[in-house]
Order: structure tokens, then C-alpha cells, then sequence
């Protein structure tokens, strides 16, 4: 363990030496942080207070249109959301195209009759506006969660029909009763602002861990280079074990990268008014994606040859999961490729890690961090046993 | 006496796919006694140390370091040899101090007499004044002045040099070959690997040739010499085709060798005098254009050329 830390001491004062952590580590993600603030700020940038304008057409104006109607209004009651009601679909489509609202809910002529007297589907549509993806993503996850009480609701209220139970005039009671105690809102909007960093912090943490990839990588990079300038072969002679050697490469490099995403964290939330939430747990997601991080270069520079091939490797790798993460730009949709994608990176459970932590979902934050754990694990033990071959004597 | 011996490697034999790299080498060192591997590029003199010092497996044979066996995997005999590689070991990015230091750490010296140690070598290769500049900036003299210092921070029982003084000034060579004199005299066993004759003649008390990756000889310069039957060399600085000269030399009566190199023809004769008209004769028939003519004394690199029919820097 003693040769371990001589190693990574020598590691670190090297790279400090050679400018590459703070040029890599700290002014590059802290700049383009700082320009990516200032050009697409807006897109990240979620309402501070988190409320949405929704509009909402009600065509149905039967049972269903109630209970989404009180729904929504619950909402707006505590906060969530200000409602508009408009009068046609028209209407509400002009609102949503002259940004007035986020998003509007149709509820079509006849839904609820489909629904609880004739066990049709139906469907409410929303109309999002396309500048404010957030908003549109919280509408369809509300509508979305609507049908499926409605779904459960309308079992309820199509047994008690058959039963004698209840007589038609009092459907909408019954309605009323099932759907009164769901917080269909709730839930969507508190998925919303727990996954959702402020632009500053979104793009501090996501280019930091774009860099940090570069940072770790070093550990197996440095290594060949060893080979290559004839310092391993030094190393190798000297009574040490070769796991040592790598072990202190490892060491430093996770060092480095804890502290580069330190001073990244600090730096930001003095010059650009960060916000990381709760600084133990958003330390501990930052560690844990480090050690991610790590894991997943030491296995890419396992594969390598040289320390050339280690780097191109390194920075395909890192780039793609940087954009497959959503660390760039957030990625907002629910379907689709990138969706279905997205959380095979670890940059997105670091980014939603940070977000949970950002917004008190600390269960969630910690979720993240047992996966990012994880994935330096299986990655690093894999890598691990490939960098072997390059200590061998 | 057994306990003096610090370096014992019997029958030692590497094979890189096809090429047979080292075959059945042998060699036994005793304390403060300086042995050089004299031999041209690619003769195995490398992979020979690298198996020494426990950095390449042997296909076959044993190395035993002060009785200790040396393997890839032991680390006990690692810690009385010390290593200076072809190439610069070094790390640009830190300081002659902080080079040796890190060094000196991973050979466990005690941190209570690290830094006493360092200044100790550090005057040994006369970088005191420089001891906290970078080693990126220092001319090659003086990392490979550094380079040795890291093979001598512990304090080895032995001292292994593989062509430490290649692609360095003749002033710093100088100052190379004072040092391992002055470690020889101290007591430390060094083993020298060099093709450059007058550092073996200079420096080593043993000296073997080796060549396609075997001992051709092996003895004293003097046992070595009294090998070639003390024949003359007669040095030939000139242009023209000497290589197809050499070999027409070889064909005459009292030439018992000729090497052509460059723009050097060495032959090797009993007498001198007696062929010496003979062969300026010859080589002017085949146009040779004749510079300059010396005569030397039988010496190592004569003998390189008995044993192997060919000169050192063939």
C-alpha cells in the first residue's frame, strides 16, 4: 500500500507538472461550462419556481372532464400549476403556439361515455409547445398517469354498474370517489424538479464529467507510456509488486479526478452561482462517478497497445457516452432510442444522481450511486485483468 | 570464497520465436570486481541483463544473486541490484532530487536517511547544483548521469550498466567512466555491457565477448590478447571498395584477418613489418584511395575480430 501512494504521489506531482489536470480537469469543462451557460442556457433552464401554465379544453364536459378538472385544480391550489381554460381546441392550440402556456389537455366530446358506459378507449391529447420541453414532458407524464386512474377507476365503475350497485346518474360520483385521492400531479412534478440541475450546475457537472473521463484515463494511458519511455522496465526492476504500479496509477488518477470535479463544484458556485444541493451526497455521486469513470478508461486502455491507441480509444468512448448521457444537452424525451439508451452511460446516472441530490430525492441519489459504483467495479476488474499483460515482466 | 560472489547466472537461454536471442550464457561476478559484455548490437548482451535482473523470464539456466534466486517474481535479490537501462529511465517532469527520491522510496531507504542519501549521490553524479531543476532540462550528459544515480540510490551490491555512456559527449562519457571506476573501487560489483572496446579495456577486470547471442571469450584483457597470438593490427583509413579488399587480404599468406568498416580496413597480422608493403600493394591494385596507416598492439576489439571473424562495429 506504501509503494501504492509513492506511486500515485509521483503520478499526481507529474500531472500537476505537466498542466494537463488543470487545463483538462479545470479551465476547459469551467469555460465551455461558462459559454454553454451563456448560449443555451435557456433550453436547460427550468421555471425556478418549477410551475407550469397548462391550458385545458374540456369537450367532454361529463364525468371525466370534472375529475381532470379538480385534478388540475388541486394542483393549482398547491402551486404546481396555473391553469387556463379555453374553449375550443383551437383556442388552446394559439395559446400553446404564442407560448402563454407550456402545454393544453383535450378532452375530446364523448370521452367519458366511451370510457365508463361503452368500455371504448379514448384518448386525451396534449399539444406541447415545442420551446419548452419540460413542461410538455410534465403534461404528458399527468396525462398519462390521468388514464392509467382512469383505467383502474372505470373497472370499479363498470362492476358496480353490473352489480346494481350504483345507477347511471351516479357514475359520476363514483368517479369522482376513485380519482379524488390520486396526486397525479404530484408525482410527475416531483420526478421533474428532482431530476432537473439548474443550467449553471447542469453543465459544470456535465462537462466535468466529460473531462474526468480524460483525467482517469490517465492511469492506464501513463502506463504505456512507461513501457514506451523505458520507466517501467524501472519499475519492474525495483522490489515491488507489479500490482503496485497499477494500483498507484489508479489511485491517482480517481484522486485527481475527485479533486478536479471539487474545485469544479466550488469554482462554479462562486462564478456562476451553481447549485449541487445537499454537498455530502452530491460529493458522494461525483466519487462514485469518478470511480465509474475510472473503471470504464482503465478497461478501454486495457484494449490498447500503446498510449496513442489508448488515447483515441479513451476519447471515442468518452465522447459517445457523453452524448448518449445527456451531458452535453439534457435529454428530455421519455421515448425513443436516446431514452432507451441513456442510462446504459453512466454519465446519466451521475447527471440524474446530481439532480436527486440537487432536489432532496436522496433515495434516488443513491441509487445512482450504487450504479456508477457498479459500473467502476465490473469495468475496472475487467480492465484490471487486461492492463496485467502490460506490467508483466 | 562462495560468499563473495555476487552474480551467478548459469547456462542461461531466451528464445524470441524463431530467433534464438541468448544461448547457454554464463556468468559469475565477484565483489568489487568490474566484468563488461563486449559485443556489437543485437548480440543478446540486453536480454542477457533483462533475465538478470528478473525482468524477462529464462527459457532456461538460473540466476542466483548474492545465493538468492532471481526470478521475474522474487523481490528480495531486487533489492541489492541496481539498474541502469539502455534508454533514459528518467522522469522529465521532476527534479534530479525528486527522481532519486521517488526511487529510493519504492527501495524502501528509510525516509530518516533518504534525503542524506540522495545529496550523496547526487554529488557522486555531480548534479548538486542542479539537484532541483527539472531533468527535462538537463543536456543528455547529465541525464545519463541521472540515469545512473537512480541504479545506484539503495546502495546495490551490484551494479548493472547497459550501455550507459551511448549517444553522450566525450566529456560526459569521461565523467561516466571516473564514476564506475570510483563505485568499482568502492567495492560494488558491476556488470558492464558495452560494444564500445576502450570502456571494456578501460574499465572491466573480466571481459566476455559476446556474439549471436553466445560467449565467444571470456577472460582478463591480458588471457584475452595471449587468444589472438599477439597478432599486430594494421589500420587502414581510406575509400574505395574495402570491403571486397578485406576480403581478397584475408586470401594472403601471413593475414590472419581483415574487417572492412566505413572508412576503416583493419587487418590482422603476426607481423606487421613483414606484410605491411603486401598489403598497401593490394589495395592500391583495387584502388583503393589510401588516407592514413597505422600500426597498434593486439587489444580488445583485435580480439572481437579473431573470435568472430568480424569487428565490433560490423
Amino acid at each position: 500500500m506504501l509503494t501504492a501512494l509513492t506511486i500515485a504521489r509521483k503520478e499526481v506531482a507529474q500531472r500537476l507538472r505537466d498542466k494537463s489536470f488543470l487545463i483538462v480537469g479545470i479551465l476547459s469543462p469551467l469555460v465551455l461550462a461558462f459559454i454553454f451557460n451563456l448560449v443555451l442556457g435557456d433550453i436547460v433552464r427550468p421555471d425556478p419556481s418549477l410551475t407550469f401554465d397548462f391550458g385545458v379544453v374540456d369537450e367532454d364536459g361529463a364525468e371525466l372532464g370534472g375529475a381532470f378538472g379538480q385534478m388540475l385544480a388541486a394542483a393549482e391550489a398547491d402551486g404546481l400549476v396555473t391553469v387556463t381554460r379555453y374553449d375550443t381546441e383551437a383556442a388552446a392550440t394559439a395559446a400553446v403556439d404564442a407560448d402563454e402556456v407550456a402545454a393544453a389537455f383535450i378532452l375530446p366530446d364523448g370521452l367519458s361515455a366511451a370510457v365508463l358506459v361503452m368500455n371504448q378507449d379514448a384518448t386525451i391529447r396534449v399539444v406541447g409547445n415545442v420551446d419548452s420541453s419540460i413542461g410538455r414532458a410534465v403534461a404528458e407524464a399527468m396525462a398519462g398517469r390521468f388514464a392509467e386512474i382512469v383505467r383502474t377507476a372505470s373497472l370499479s365503475v363498470q362492476a358496480a354498474l353490473a352489480a346494481g350497485a350504483i345507477t347511471p346518474d351516479q357514475i359520476g360520483a363514483a368517479v369522482a370517489a376513485a380519482t379524488a385521492a390520486e396526486p397525479v400531479l404530484a408525482a410527475a412534478t416531483v420526478e421533474v424538479r428532482s431530476r432537473q440541475l439548474a443550467s449553471a450546475t447542469f453543465f459544470v457537472a456535465g462537462l466535468g464529467i466529460f473531462f474526468i473521463f480524460f483525467i482517469v484515463g490517465l492511469s492506464v494511458t501513463s502506463l504505456l507510456e512507461e513501457r514506451t519511455h523505458g520507466t517501467l522496465a524501472r519499475l519492474l526492476a525495483a522490489p515491488i509488486r507489479p500490482a503496485s504500479i497499477v494500483a498507484g496509477k489508479t489511485l491517482a488518477s480517481i484522486g485527481l479526478g475527485v479533486l478536479a470535479m471539487a474545485i469544479l463544484a466550488i469554482a462554479s458556485t462562486i462564478l456562476m452561482g451553481a447549485e449541487w444541493g445537499n454537498p455530502a451526497i452530491a460529493a458522494l455521486v461525483i466519487l462514485a462517478a469518478v470511480i465509474a469513470a475510472a473503471g470504464i478508461m482503465i478497461f478501454v486502455g486495457g484494449l490498447a497497445r500503446t498510449a496513442e491507441q489508448a488515447q483515441n480509444l479513451q476519447t471515442v468512448v468518452g465522447l459517445t457516452l457523453a452524448m448518449l448521457g445527456g451531458t452535453f444537452v439534457p435529454i428530455t424525451t421519455s421515448e425513443g432510442f436516446l431514452a432507451s439508451v441513456r442510462y446504459v452511460t453512466p454519465n446519466a446516472w451521475y447527471m440524474r444522481g446530481l439532480g436527486d441530490a440537487s432536489g432532496g430525492a436522496y433515495g434516488g441519489a443513491f441509487q445512482a450511486i450504487g450504479i456508477l459504483l457498479l459500473f467502476g467495479i465490473v469495468f475496472g476488474g475487467v480492465g484490471l485483468l487486461l492492463v496485467r499483460r502490460v506490467v508483466k515482466p | 570464497m562462495a560468499s563473495s560472489i555476487v552474480l551467478e547466472a548459469t547456462g542461461l537461454r531466451k528464445t524470441f520465436g524463431q530467433l534464438q536471442a541468448v544461448k547457454d550464457i554464463s556468468i559469475r561476478i565477484e565483489q568489487g570486481e568490474t566484468y563488461g559484455l563486449l559485443g556489437p548490437n543485437g548480440s543478446g548482451k540486453t536480454t542477457t541483463i533483462s533475465m538478470i535482473c528478473g525482468l524477462l523470464p529464462a527459457d532456461g539456466g538460473e540466476v542466483r544473486i548474492a545465493g538468492m534466486p532471481m526470478t521475474t517474481t522474487t523481490l528480495e535479490p531486487k533489492k541489492i541490484v541496481g539498474l541502469v537501462p539502455q534508454d533514459l529511465a528518467i522522469y522529465p517532469d521532476l527534479t534530479a532530487r525528486e527522481n532519486l527520491t521517488f526511487f529510493g522510496r519504492l527501495y524502501g531507504i528509510p525516509s530518516a536517511t533518504l534525503k542524506s542519501r540522495v545529496d550523496e549521490v547526487l554529488k557522486v553524479i555531480g548534479l548538486l547544483d542542479r539537484a532541483n531543476d527539472r531533468s527535462g532540462t538537463f543536456s543528455g550528459g547529465m541525464k545519463r548521469r541521472l540515469n545512473i544515480g537512480i541504479g545506484l540510490i539503495h546502495g546495490p551490491s551490484l551494479l548493472i550498466l547497459d550501455e550507459p555512456t551511448v549517444g553522450v559527449d566525450p566529456q560526459s562519457r569521461n565523467a561516466i567512466l571516473d564514476s564506475i571506476e570510483r563505485l568499482a573501487g568502492a567495492g560494488i560489483a558491476v556488470l558492464y555491457t558495452t560494444h564500445y572496446m576502450e570502456e571494456a579495456e578501460r574499465l572491466c577486470d573480466r571481459v566476455a565477448i559476446i556474439d549471436g547471442g553466445e560467449i565467444r571469450a571470456e577472460g582478463t584483457q591480458e588471457e584475452l590478447v595471449r587468444l589472438v597470438g599477439e597478432n599486430d593490427r594494421i589500420r587502414i583509413t581510406g575509400s574505395g571498395a574495402l570491403a571486397t579488399a578485406a576480403e581478397r587480404l584475408r586470401t594472403l599468406p601471413g593475414i590472419a584477418g581483415a574487417s572492412a568498416a566505413d572508412d576503416q580496413l583493419s587487418v590482422l597480422t603476426g607481423d606487421a613489418g613483414a606484410v605491411l608493403s603486401t598489403v598497401l600493394q593490394e589495395l592500391t591494385a583495387d584502388g583503393v584511395a589510401i588516407a592514413s596507416v597505422s600500426i597498434e598492439k593486439p587489444d580488445l576489439e583485435t580480439v572481437f575480430l579473431h573470435v568472430t571473424g568480424k569487428a565490433l562495429r560490423d
